[in-house]
């Protein structure tokens, strides 16, 4: 298959070795810039951002009722975004949702993504006893909707931040799993696995030094596009009042207070909503950007 | 024959950016020759085919002229190159696998080829079907007409393909590696039956190979492809037995034949030095010049094609009456 | 280094059979067996150049597996030294890993791209704990494959086709191996590069006294770096002997088709290649 057209594949291939030294050459040689990755990384720091200058400063306390100050319009003095029916700063709620979501739905992308890796690691590498067992077991985890799961968790354990983040992660655990075997299998049939294997490597080596390497710009790629989905489904969850509630923040929970209100200010609905859609939107552009330049196997198939 | 050629491609440039592929190629082919053309990774080859087959992959762009029966097909619409595209020239691929649909049987693709470009109805493509399978000597044709390409071995899908290929007797075949997939036992079945399928329809054909004894075997002029340039032409015969081009002679030495294989251990194959160069970081003037041991500074511009016989692009070349012989 | 017949071979398949279960074609049907090797028997001599033929589904990928210890035949022996392979202890099992090496078809696959060349050549003796001075050998083996040490801080993506074969067999050296097992190493390259690669598998044998067994679907590549040639089909060894015995009067019918199936530049310039 080297012969033919390998110039045409050559180039190709260059492009796909990773963030390591080819990643630097790679955008010179293409010569051009990838817009959705650009625009997406300046929309994903901004939120990140955002988020992090909550942590220290918020321009009011997004608790703080203040009845006097109750449905200020934009751009009003001290309350640059306005304030809800109770007077609540909406800017400061806004940051404080930023830093939530990223609690939320980046903290369940993670352990999604590390048990996910643990599982698809260990069903690509194991007997097909162990590797049926492992994917049907996803397979089952899949059938359950996560809205339906989270409700019942939310119900028997109660609403809050952390039973958000373990349903969520039950949600995302099995999909991973998924993509993590399926990205392994294509490692594990590689001759420098085999070469590995007849020098005596044991399994651990090989999925530690060879696989995960190798599959880590997969893994880049899933956590970023999950992260957006956590963000999406927190904020649905918080929506029917099983996420997150006050004093805690979240986008989703803003949206639930302001439809509260919506006959009165319909603006208040527009904020979080913004918000939502500019942080998924951000990191959908990264997501699918990064799977451009790490991945051209999926590239191609695209085009 | 008509001296109009049924192919002349000319000055013909394939570049991404600013990869330059292939740096100007003039091929000619005349109705019903035979013409080879030889080179390995990185000489452009099989780009210059599918550019004249207008199949370049998106980023890709052409220069030059790719003249076909009175048109440049580089300036056609796609509507009216997919209408010439299996009537007046078809091509055949080194994957016939991923050539074929895998979703509908080889019949109906093939008796398809036939009805777009034919006023042929059903019975009658069938039957023409019916007709190829059986020159194509595939076996039960009856059957095989009803097969999933899946469910047949590499010889007999490389054999669909010609079928396919010739069902309406084209003017040109490009055939792209064609037996490069399959195995030696086959790779001499399938030339055989392209052999005799180009005899028999009168077609010209322009093989694109890495391998010069499937070139003498098939064709009567050849081209020597490196580094995205024609380097030598000419008859089979006379770039085979005296090749002027350093980058020919050393191919062919290098090839372990029946010739030899009576050193038995003893001797070694003479070999070109050096490596295959990418895209990325090929030498300015004759590409060849870092793994030629003749390079001078001369070797620095580019050598144009020359000569009577044979024409090769070397500043150095081997002259032009060498003995046939070789070592 | 010729293949006299005193001795012990340095590795050996005798009476060998493989079967493979198929898949199940129904839910609780039967799964059916596939014999890929049939009794046979094949061995090299130490510092001997081996070679096997045959095409595609003939079995010698199945006896490669076998030979480099991947797979435990269904029947008979494998040897090394006269050691039955499948009831070595943990040292003898250390000690065979070490002295049997392999290169592979496809250089591109056959190094992690991900890992610089340098530290992919000393995986093998860090992975069988070879007490030796690993500068020093890298260096050696370096030169004896016809690289630079330049090439150790690079990734394989930096290198063409036939580099980073040397650098494979480089790989494959680095252990100070008795036997080298290399699979299609030269079907995957191109053909300017074909001769180089089969020279130097060549010199590997005559300077260091290695063992070679070369597997290849062509019949004049193993001819021209072998001195003995197994013919393989349909999971048997149907000939052996020297290469241009075969040539010349092959016996066995997959021996003769393999031979008529050889094109030359001669025989095309002569119109009889497609006969």
């Amino acid at each position: 298959m080297s012969t033919a057209a390998d110039g045409m594949i050559t180039a190709g291939e260059l492009a796909g070795r990773g963030p390591d030294p080819a990643g630097a050459r790679r955008g010179r040689r293409r010569g051009q810039v990838n817009t959705g990755l650009v625009v997406g990384l300046v929309m994903t720091v901004t939120f990140l951002a955002i988020a992090a200058l909550s942590l220290v400063w918020t321009p009011a306390d997004p608790n703080a009722v203040a009845p006097a100050d109750r449905l200020l319009p934009f751009g009003s003095p001290g309350h640059l975004i306005g304030t809800d029916a109770l007077g609540r700063d909406i800017a400061s709620a806004l940051m404080i949702g930023a830093r939530t979501s990223i609690v939320v739905a980046a903290g369940a992308a993670l352990l999604g993504l590390v048990l996910g890796t643990v599982a698809g690691l260990t069903a690509a590498s194991a007997r097909p006893f162990v590797d049926e067992t492992v994917m049907r077991g996803a397979d089952i985890l899949l059938s359950i909707p996560g809205v339906v799961f989270a409700l019942v968790l939310a119900a028997t354990v109660g609403a809050g931040v952390g039973s958000t983040v373990f349903a969520l992660s039950v949600f995302f655990t099995p999909s991973f799993t998924r993509v993590v075997r399926a990205a392994a299998l294509r490692v594990l049939g590689e001759d420098y696995v085999a070469a590995a294997q007849l020098y005596g490597r044991n399994r651990l080596f090989i999925l530690a030094r060879h696989v995960l390497p190798n599959i880590f710009s997969v893994l880049i790629v899933q956590f970023t596009l999950y992260f957006a989905v956590g963000i999406l489904t927190e904020a649905g969850l918080s929506y029917l009042g099983v996420g997150v509630n006050r004093p805690d923040i979240s986008w989703g929970m803003l949206l639930k207070e302001a439809q509260e209100t919506v006959g009165v200010a319909s603006p208040l609905a527009i904020w979080p909503g913004l918000a939502i859609v500019f942080a998924v939107l951000g990191l959908n552009l990264l997501g699918d950007g990064l799977r451009d330049v790490l991945d051209p196997r999926l590239r191609k198939r695209a085009s | 024959m008509t001296d109009q050629p049924v192919l002349d491609v000319r000055g013909l440039v394939v570049r991404r950016d600013d990869l330059v592929a292939v740096r100007g190629v003039d091929i000619q082919v005349r109705a019903g020759q035979r013409v080879g053309l030889v080179g390995e990774s990185g000489a452009g080859k099989s780009l210059t085919a599918l550019a004249v087959m207008g199949l370049l992959q998106l980023g890709w762009t052409t220069e030059g002229q790719v003249l076909h029966d009175g048109v440049d097909l580089t300036r056609i619409s796609d509507r009216a190159f997919s209408s010439r595209r299996g009537r007046t020239l078809s091509m055949i691929f080194q994957d016939p696998l991923s050539a074929l649909n895998p979703t509908q049987r080889v019949g109906a693709q093939i008796t398809g080829v036939v009805r777009r470009h034919t006023e042929a109805s059903r019975d009658d493509a069938r039957a023409q079907a019916l007709e190829l399978f059986t020159q194509m000597h595939l076996p039960r044709p009856e059957q095989m007409l009803r097969a999933y390409p899946h469910e047949l071995s590499g010889g007999q899908r490389q054999r669909v393909m010609i079928a396919m290929a010739m069902a309406c007797y084209p003017q040109l075949i490009i055939a792209d590696e064609p037996t490069t997939a399959l195995d030696v036992t086959v790779q001499k079945q399938v030339l055989r039956l392209l052999d005799a399928a180009v005899q028999d329809r009168g077609s010209a054909l322009l093989l694109i190979t890495h391998d010069l004894s499937v070139i003498a075997a098939m064709c009567d002029h050849v081209l020597v492809m490196y580094g995205g340039r024609v380097v030598e032409e000419g008859p089979v015969r006379e770039v085979l037995r005296s090749p002027r081009h350093p980058y020919t002679k050393g191919l062919l030495e290098s090839q372990p034949t029946l010739d030899n294989i009576e050193l038995e251990g003893t001797a070694r194959l003479p070999s070109i030095r050096g490596n295959v160069p990418s895209l990325h970081d090929m030498p300015t003037g004759c590409a060849f010049r870092t793994r030629c041991d003749r390079a001078t500074a001369q070797c620095e511009v580019v050598p144009v094609l020359e000569g009577d016989a044979s024409r090769a692009a070397c500043w150095h070349p081997e002259p032009a009456l060498s003995q046939a012989g070789r070592s | 280094m010729s293949a006299e017949t005193h001795g012990v071979p340095i590795i050996a398949a005798s009476g060998v059979c493989q079967e493979y279960k198929l898949a199940r074609r129904t839910l609780l049907g039967r799964r059916e067996r596939l014999a890929a090797l049939q009794d046979v028997s094949f061995h090299a001599m130490p510092g001997e150049a081996v070679g096997v033929v045959g095409e595609s589904g003939s079995g010698k990928s199945t006896l490669t597996r076998l030979l480099v210890g991947q797979e435990r035949p269904t029947a008979g022996v494998m040897e090394h030294e006269g050691r039955d392979l499948w009831s070595l202890d943990r040292d003898g099992r250390q000690e065979f890993r070490r002295s049997v090496q392999v290169v592979l078809q496809n250089p591109r696959s056959s190094l992690d791209p991900r890992m610089r060349v340098g530290s992919s050549l000393l995986q093998p003796l860090r992975a069988l704990h070879v007490e030796v001075d690993m500068a020093a050998r890298v260096r050696e083996v370096l030169e004896q494959v016809g690289l630079g040490t330049d090439v150790l801080s690079k990734y394989p993506h930096e290198f063409s086709g036939g580099q980073l074969q040397r650098i494979a067999i480089a790989r494959a050296l680095m252990p100070h191996p008795k036997v080298v097992i290399a699979d299609e190493p030269v079907s995957a390259l191109d053909v300017s590069i074909q001769a180089q690669v089969l020279n130097l598998l060549k010199d590997l044998v005559t300077e260091l006294g290695l063992t070679l067994v070369l597997i290849a679907h062509d019949l004049s590549v193993v001819a021209y770096t072998t001195s003995r040639v197994a013919v393989m089909s349909g999971g048997r060894i149907v000939e052996t002997g020297r290469p241009a015995d075969l040539f010349h009067h092959p016996t066995a019918e997959a021996t003769q088709a393999l031979v008529d199936a050889v094109l030359t530049v001669e025989n095309g310039l002569a119109g009889k290649a497609l006969r």
